[in-house]
């Protein structure tokens, strides 16, 4: 039962897996499309890192402030030490990791409501100090980031739109070892209950500083290659909407999958990507927060769920 | 069975998510058409500067195609607007413009709001080298920067270091020699000023506008407070109260407008900081003058085109017209992004036309050196033309004093400087009150009060945990 | 920086401490009595203060007149949250409520952008230039207002919650639910008046802010909710005089801290405004007193 359900899952990250690496080729090297693909799988695997934190219990309203420190991080080396984006991009996460960990330091001991006020006023806090050390990081006007792939290389965002999915690849499948694995099964028993789970021998703070620092980690990597694409980066990266958005795709997705975050970013940015077309200007976002209450009050598994449900409804009829 | 249903389901919709954005690409390009993209930010926090300008450039393209287009070395060709939404966002902006250059392939680019925004969707534009026309964002590094080729820029907007630059050359020209004959202070004596400026791109940018002109002009200027806030604060009493303890003769906010109006009217009712208040461009609004009531008197705004100040001199009938036509179009009077948006479009088939094609280089070749009249608002020597060095149109920027008007219970702007658009003198109110040095005081105390508070606050803290 | 100008900083810190309070009062009465945090606090007093908007447009009576009806109203909203929001998903984990309190972020606020745009809009109240001398200090009439009003809502509160039986229920509720339940006490009956009651000063906070001269638009709302939240941890969840005291205590730090950083610094030789650092400093407050105690200031231990 539980391996014809892994390989049908596995089944279904391949077909998918396939179709991304098919786009480009089905519909032409489109530079507009690509664009929107890529920012697609820098949120995916923002959105998969956010979820990894709230799979220990532990909800972040900031976690723009790791986007952009991972950001920020990547574009200062490259610049001053004059190395590839790619070496830099690995720095922008292990930097993000370490003040992940201090914040985690922080809310441990702290229940989910303290939890979610101290990382929004984080976030806060490292937009002033970042506006603030001027010098290194250019202030307001911000700080030019190197491009991923140099544009003079003919058909550059393809082979930038390839690279950014084997990364997106590569991180989906680590979280989804960690939460396959004796880590994600504790960070779930601390969910469950974190006294009991005490009781159990698991040593809680080891384990929740150990999510904020991978799902932290991720962030930045996540961040620093969103400012890599663009080429430039100022402190609007640590906008409270950028804590928001991984957020909605995670809960409408399906909270605690591993596909949740990833059907989530698809279907949320497709929608909101169709409405624009539509000239829908703050109907959109009305309709994102009834989107919101409506499946954390009736469908609190998201998504993903929907199958299921229909499955259960179709078999109690008969 | 069922899982195929998934599967065929997932399938299905990565299909869908496919085409649907497949199918947003591929507009084609028509022959005898000049394509311009509007880039501005029609959703999101600046949504209602974006419609201006959105509403402006259709105003500027209906009138050039009513005209008979724009004549391409022998051919007549039609403006065809394309909307380029940035929802105020950098993703939405990157998003946007890669849309408008890549699928839309548009042959000009006017527009750009916020600097953060711009300066990321910048890179889209210098790498697939476009001309852009750059009318509302407000930050020199725009065309300063060297990460990127900015040939192709063109700023057609004032920078904030040139806002600083008019109004601190202003106070130095006109308000001061007023205050120092009232008030009989020694030549010597520096003026003392306070900036109050928003914490961002735009207030940290007109702050050293200012620095720099008092520099560069070595005028006897003492900056006595430099406070700054956060956007979209509200509670500036504190801060006025400390600018109002430092004594200064003159008070430069640089806020947006309804920063603004809360500084004006909190700093005259609540702290009874009777001076004069200076303002930059964007609160030439007739929000601004509702909002501010009657705190606004006499108070001082630096402005290029504004609802009901006109300049007077050669411009006069072109902004009546412009402001007659934008508000019988769109119902309400055109905003000051609108009218450089409304000349950007305008430079743009200039520019066209002077290059006789709509090659991109001949396009920007011919920006760099054109050379138009000045159309709805006042130019340096009232010519559009874009400096060699960093590619900026100079505008002939006025300040306008906020004058009570019994008819309509609200202030009214009246030009008060430079000479050539003046309507009236600047004027002293009675209950102006100038700022004197304060008395020194002893050093160190303010030390010893802080540490001693810290003190406390560990004290209290400590001894609760016990 | 002498005295008096210290004297009337802190005027203006125990104004901005009074909106806190309220908002920070009715917060804490619904998790007490629900164990369920609101975020969307704020959008109720952006709420309330379009409703008194409204009402002075289109009546132009005294404003002060108008609270206890924008009050009305906004209860009234604030049952219809509770009934069908929060109480469905009671029980079900607490990041489901933080999740619910951002969607009804998101509607609220782009509702009331899509409806009555984003301009700014203001009550001008009628004693707006008269000015009351205290000492040394001026202090326009509306402050003293507010300041006072503010107090009678505590006291009223206060003895509501003393006095009278509903009010004893409500606290039993939010002692213990379960023996309140068996008490014979209607413990969903207290849900629906403490996010009533909730609302109500919620909306008191905005429209009161409204008269003193602020602006409403759709945003207004969540710095302060975001403050008050803060407020409601250092003074720890559920007690209200720790409310009050960190209310009053925040109000009056965010405003006089920068200018003893701005002197501290000052003392090494450095130049610096940290005016701009209000909420910073306001979130580096609330970060170090969780450091120090996780349960806040007067927090009780547990829940």
């Amino acid at each position: 039962m539980k391996l014809g359900r892994l390989s049908i899952k596995a089944y279904l990250g391949i077909v998918s897996l396939i179709l991304a690496v098919l786009i480009p080729l089905i519909l032409g090297i489109s530079h507009y499309l690509l664009t929107v693909l890529i920012l697609m799988l820098v949120f995916i695997m923002y959105a998969s890192a956010w979820n990894l934190l709230a799979l220990s219990g532990q909800g972040s309203l900031g976690h723009a402030a790791f986007f952009g420190i991972g950001g920020y991080t990547s574009a200062i080396i490259a610049n001053s030490l004059g190395i590839s984006p790619f070496a830099t991009i690995l720095a922008g996460g292990f930097f993000a990791a370490f003040i992940g960990v201090l914040i985690g330091l922080t809310c441990v001991r702290l229940r989910e409501w303290f939890l979610a006020m101290v990382t929004f006023g984080f976030a806060i806090i490292v937009h002033t100090v970042t506006t603030e050390l001027s010098w290194l990081t250019g202030g307001w006007d911000g700080i030019p980031a190197k491009k991923l792939i140099p544009v003079t290389i003919p058909n550059y965002i393809l082979y930038e739109y390839y690279l950014v999915l084997l990364i997106t690849v590569i991180v989906i499948a680590i979280i989804y070892l960690i939460m396959k694995s004796k880590i994600g099964l504790a960070l779930e028993a601390i969910r469950e209950n974190e006294l009991e789970a005490k009781v159990m021998g698991i040593n809680v703070t080891k384990y929740k500083l150990m999510a904020f620092a991978v799902s932290a980690f991720f962030t930045g990597i996540a961040g620093a290659l969103e400012i890599h694409h663009f080429g430039y980066i100022t402190p609007e990266v640590y906008g409270i909407d950028i804590s928001f958005w991984p957020i909605i795709y995670c809960i409408s997705g399906g909270l605690l999958t591993i596909e949740g975050p990833i059907l989530g970013t698809i279907l949320i940015t497709l929608l909101d990507e169709s409405l624009k077309n539509f000239g829908w200007t703050y109907e959109r976002y009305i309709l994102i927060g009834l989107i919101l209450i409506l499946v954390v009050r009736f469908l609190p598994k998201g998504f993903v769920s929907i199958p299921e449900k229909i499955k259960s409804k179709l078999r109690s009829h008969s | 069975m069922r899982k195929y249903g998934i599967l065929v389901t997932v399938v299905i919709v990565s299909l869908l998510l496919a085409i649907s954005l497949g199918q947003l690409a591929g507009a084609e390009s028509e022959a005898d058409e000049i394509k311009i993209g509007l880039v501005a930010p029609l959703t999101g926090g600046a949504s209602t500067t974006g419609t201006d300008m959105w509403e402006s450039a259709v105003l500027a393209a209906d009138e050039i195609n009513a005209a008979g287009g724009v004549n391409v070395n022998g051919v007549n060709m039609q403006i065809t607007l394309v909307k380029g939404d940035t929802e105020t966002s950098r993703e939405g902006g990157v998003k946007v413009v890669t849309k408008l250059i890549t699928e839309d392939e548009v042959d000009i680019l006017v527009g750009g709001f916020s600097s953060g925004i711009t300066s990321a969707d910048q890179v889209v534009a210098a790498e697939h080298k476009v001309p852009f026309i750059i009318t509302g964002a407000s930050s020199p590094t725009i065309t300063h920067r060297t990460d990127i080729d900015t040939s192709y820029f063109f700023h057609h907007c004032p920078t904030t270091d040139d806002y600083g630059e008019s109004t601190i050359l202003f106070v130095d020209e006109i308000v001061k020699p007023e205050i120092y004959e009232q008030f009989d202070f020694p030549a010597d004596r520096p003026l003392r000023l306070a900036v109050l400026y928003q914490d961002s791109a735009y207030g940290v940018g007109v702050y050293d506008g200012i620095k720099k002109t008092i520099e560069n002009y070595n005028l006897n200027m003492e900056v006595v407070a430099e406070e700054k806030f956060k956007m979209s604060e509200t509670d500036f009493r504190t801060t006025l109260t400390v600018i109002k303890a430092a004594e200064p003769d003159v008070v430069y906010p640089a806020a947006f407008l309804n920063e603004q109006t809360l500084i004006v009217s909190q700093g005259m009712r609540d702290v009874s900081l009777n001076t004069i208040y200076l303002s930059v461009e964007c609160n030439d609004d007739p929000d601004y003058y509702t909002g501010v009531e009657r705190w606004g008197e006499y108070s001082i705004q630096e402005s290029r085109f504004g609802p009901y100040a006109i300049p007077s001199g050669p411009l006069q009938d072109a902004v009546v017209k412009f402001r007659d036509d934008f508000e019988a179009k769109w119902g309400a009077p055109p905003s000051m992004m609108g009218a450089s948006t409304y000349e950007g479009v305008y430079i743009a088939a200039e520019a066209v036309k002077d290059a006789g094609t709509r090659d991109k280089g001949a396009v920007r070749d011919a920006l760099a050196g054109i050379e138009m009249t000045q159309m709805v608002e006042a130019m340096k020597d009232g010519v559009i033309t874009f400096t060699p060095d960093y590619r900026e149109s100079k505008f002939e920027l006025y300040m306008q004093q906020l004058i009570w008007d019994e008819t309509v219970g609200e202030t009214r702007p009246k030009i008060v400087w430079p000479d050539s658009v003046k309507e009236t003198d600047f004027v002293l109110p009675d209950w102006y009150e100038p700022g004197s040095a304060p008395t020194p005081e002893e050093p160190g105390f303010e030390a010893v009060f802080a540490i001693a508070g810290l003190l406390a606050v560990a004290y209290l803290v400590l001894r609760r945990q016990k | 920086m002498d005295i008096g100008v210290l004297i009337q900083i802190l005027v203006w810190g125990i104004y901005a401490g009074c909106i806190y309070i309220l908002l920070a009062i009715g917060l804490n009465l619904i998790f007490g009595v629900m164990k369920v945090v609101n975020f969307a606090h704020g959008e109720l007093l952006m709420l309330g203060a379009y409703a008194a908007f409204w009402i002075y447009t289109f009546s132009s009576i005294n404003p002060y007149l108008i609270v206890p009806l924008s009050m009305l109203l906004i209860a009234i909203l604030g049952i219809f949250i509770e009934r069908l929001c929060f109480r469905p998903i009671m029980g079900t984990g607490k990041l489901n409520e933080i999740f619910l309190s951002l969607g009804l972020i998101y509607l609220f606020q782009n509702l009331v952008a899509f409806l009555w745009s984003t301009n700014s809009r203001y009550i001008r109240s009628p004693y707006g230039e008269v000015v009351v001398h205290i000492g040394a200090i001026k202090l326009p009439l509306d402050y003293l207002i507010i300041i006072i009003v503010t107090i009678v809502f505590l006291i009223a509160f206060q003895l509501f919650m003393k006095k009278t039986t509903t009010g004893r229920a409500m606290r039993a509720t939010s002692q213990n639910r379960e023996a309140a339940a068996l008490m014979g006490i209607n413990v969903e009956r207290m849900d629906m008046l403490s996010f009533a009651l909730g609302s109500a000063l919620a909306a008191a906070a905005g429209s009161l802010w409204l008269i003193s001269g602020q602006m409403a638009n759709p945003y207004m709302g969540a710095i302060p909710a975001i403050k008050a939240f803060a407020v409601v941890i250092i003074g720890g969840l559920g007690s209200i005089p720790g409310a009050i005291i960190a209310g009053m205590t925040l109000g009056i730090a965010e405003n006089v801290v920068p200018y003893f950083m701005q002197a501290l610094v000052a003392v090494f030789g450095y130049e610096m405004s940290f005016t701009g650092w209000k909420d910073t400093i306001a979130f580096l407050i609330l970060i170090i007193v969780l450091i120090l105690r996780p349960t806040g200031i007067f927090g009780e231990r547990g829940e």
